[in-house]
């Protein structure tokens, strides 16, 4: 993926972290964008971006979020790596596939945060909480849509939709 | 095979490994830095550069956001709308009645606010601010804030919402502040039951709920009970709604007090940034991470 375009990713990962975290409704969907744009970068399968952006945008959000800066960071970078990784040497596709590990990537990036809040801050140990879980999940599906609409042969099927009509 | 993919698989991950480490390394330096007991301020100061530089942007996206769904509600509240009259009207003859029985009270309430008067510490409201993003995790609750420095916030300011208390300031840039919500797992508040009057501290669980501690076995507190803030913490100021108990069950040396908190935290949009306690106006004030 281009520098530009992943540049792109990233600001269209925190327009949409706000228009979903703004609004009386961000409870019904709370989708983690940073950790699906993440994925999107790493989708490429060069891993030194993927880290790259994953600690960028985790560093936004802690900024956004956190009382400390570095540790959505971290786990992003590392979800980053682990990510490229996989999306290059594991035989790994299917919008399940790609649904289920952002499902898995949003706890361990919670899982991540929770032990260094305990370990610098001596924050309680909160894991799989009802929001993190439902975060988790709506993560995952929408990642897995984003897939599927991304694999989806768009261009056969509008084809075919006309052909249809002018029968 | 795309050319990234060459590269990982031809001796590309031992420097994207490298990468990795680095990385990794300058957050564990970044994170040690910014521990409890390093040099304060460090932390506060870069988060509110970053917070003032991103203020355009999402103060852009929060409103276009805002209008987005306004216009969606709007749109689904005409679908609704006969039912929601019909239901109004009967909430109006309701308030009606229980307005007659009010004004009954009043003289009586206002011989009694005179005598509390000596002790009272009404909130005083600074100004209004829209909420831009709520975060959860990990059990950390926090908000942005549409208001800043500029408009004479400071750290400690505790917000709230007609219902109840929310939190409170933490980090204040320009025109944006990053809030601790009341239910994050760190946050505290004094508290007090409203109707045996006893105190205690108010905690969050960072699962969207609150906990009384500090409550002797011996209190009277039962389900149903309002907690009000207790003014005894020196941030938050006395005789705001916190919440309502769900339920107490005993614990060995305290009660433990579970409670539904008052404010709508899910359907925050706006909130009141009230004036701050006098005891975070000096020098440093309102630093701190925690609660009391």
């Amino acid at each position: 993926m281009k520098f530009g375009r992943v540049a792109l990713v990233l600001a269209a990962a925190t327009a949409l972290q706000f228009f979903v975290g703004g609004s009386r409704h961000r409870g019904a969907w709370p989708i983690d964008a940073f950790l699906i744009a993440t994925a999107i970068v790493a989708r490429g399968g060069n891993a030194s971006r993927a880290i790259l952006a994953g600690g960028a945008l985790g560093f936004l959000e802690d900024a956004f979020a956190q009382e400390l800066l570095g540790m959505n960071a971290f786990a992003k970078a590392a979800l980053g790596y682990v990510f490229a990784i996989l999306s290059v040497r594991v035989v790994f596709g299917g919008a399940w596939a790609v649904g289920a590990s952002l499902a898995a990537a949003s706890i361990v990036n919670d899982v991540i945060v929770a032990l260094l809040s305990l370990l610098i801050l001596r924050a309680p140990l909160v894991l799989f909480s009802p929001e993190s879980l439902w975060t988790a999940a709506a993560t995952g599906v929408t990642g897995g849509l984003l897939e599927a609409s991304r694999v989806f042969p768009w261009r056969d099927w509008w084809e075919r939709r006309r052909l249809r009509r002018l029968r | 095979m795309s050319t990234s993919s060459t590269e990982i698989l031809q001796g590309r991950p031992r420097r994207s490994g490298l990468l990795l480490a680095c990385v990794l390394a300058g957050c564990v330096l970044l994170l040690s830095a910014q521990a409890p007991g390093a040099v304060k301020g460090h932390r506060s100061l870069l988060q509110s550069w970053i917070l003032s530089a991103s203020a355009p942007v999402s103060q852009l996206v929060s409103a276009v956001s805002r209008e987005f769904w306004g216009l969606a509600d709007r749109t689904a509240e005409t679908f609704t709308a006969r039912d929601e009259n019909v239901r109004l009207k009967r909430e109006l003859a309701r308030s009606n009645q229980e307005l007659f029985q009010l004004r009954a009270r009043i003289a009586e309430e206002d011989r009694l606010k005179l005598l509390l008067s000596a002790g009272a510490a009404l909130p005083a409201v600074r100004m209004a601010a829209p909420v831009l993003l709520i975060e959860s995790r990990a059990g950390g609750q926090s908000a942005l804030i549409g208001a800043g420095s500029s408009s004479g916030v400071v750290p400690g300011s505790p917000i709230a919402v007609p219902e109840g208390l929310v939190g409170r300031l933490v980090t204040v840039g320009a025109t944006v502040s990053r809030a601790q919500l009341l239910l994050d797992a760190s946050a505290a508040a004094g508290a007090r039951i409203v109707r045996t009057g006893e105190l205690g501290v108010i905690r969050g669980d960072g699962r969207g709920g609150l906990r009384l501690n500090n409550v002797a076995t011996t209190s009277r507190v039962a389900a149903g009970d309002e907690i009000e803030s207790a003014g005894i913490d020196g941030i938050y100021p006395r005789g705001v709604p916190i919440g309502r108990v769900a339920g107490v069950e005993r614990g060995p040396m305290f009660l433990e007090i579970r409670v539904v908190p008052a404010a709508p935290f899910s359907r925050l949009t706006d909130v009141l940034v009230l004036e701050p306690s006098p005891a975070l106006a000096g020098p440093g004030g309102g630093q701190g991470s925690g609660g009391p």
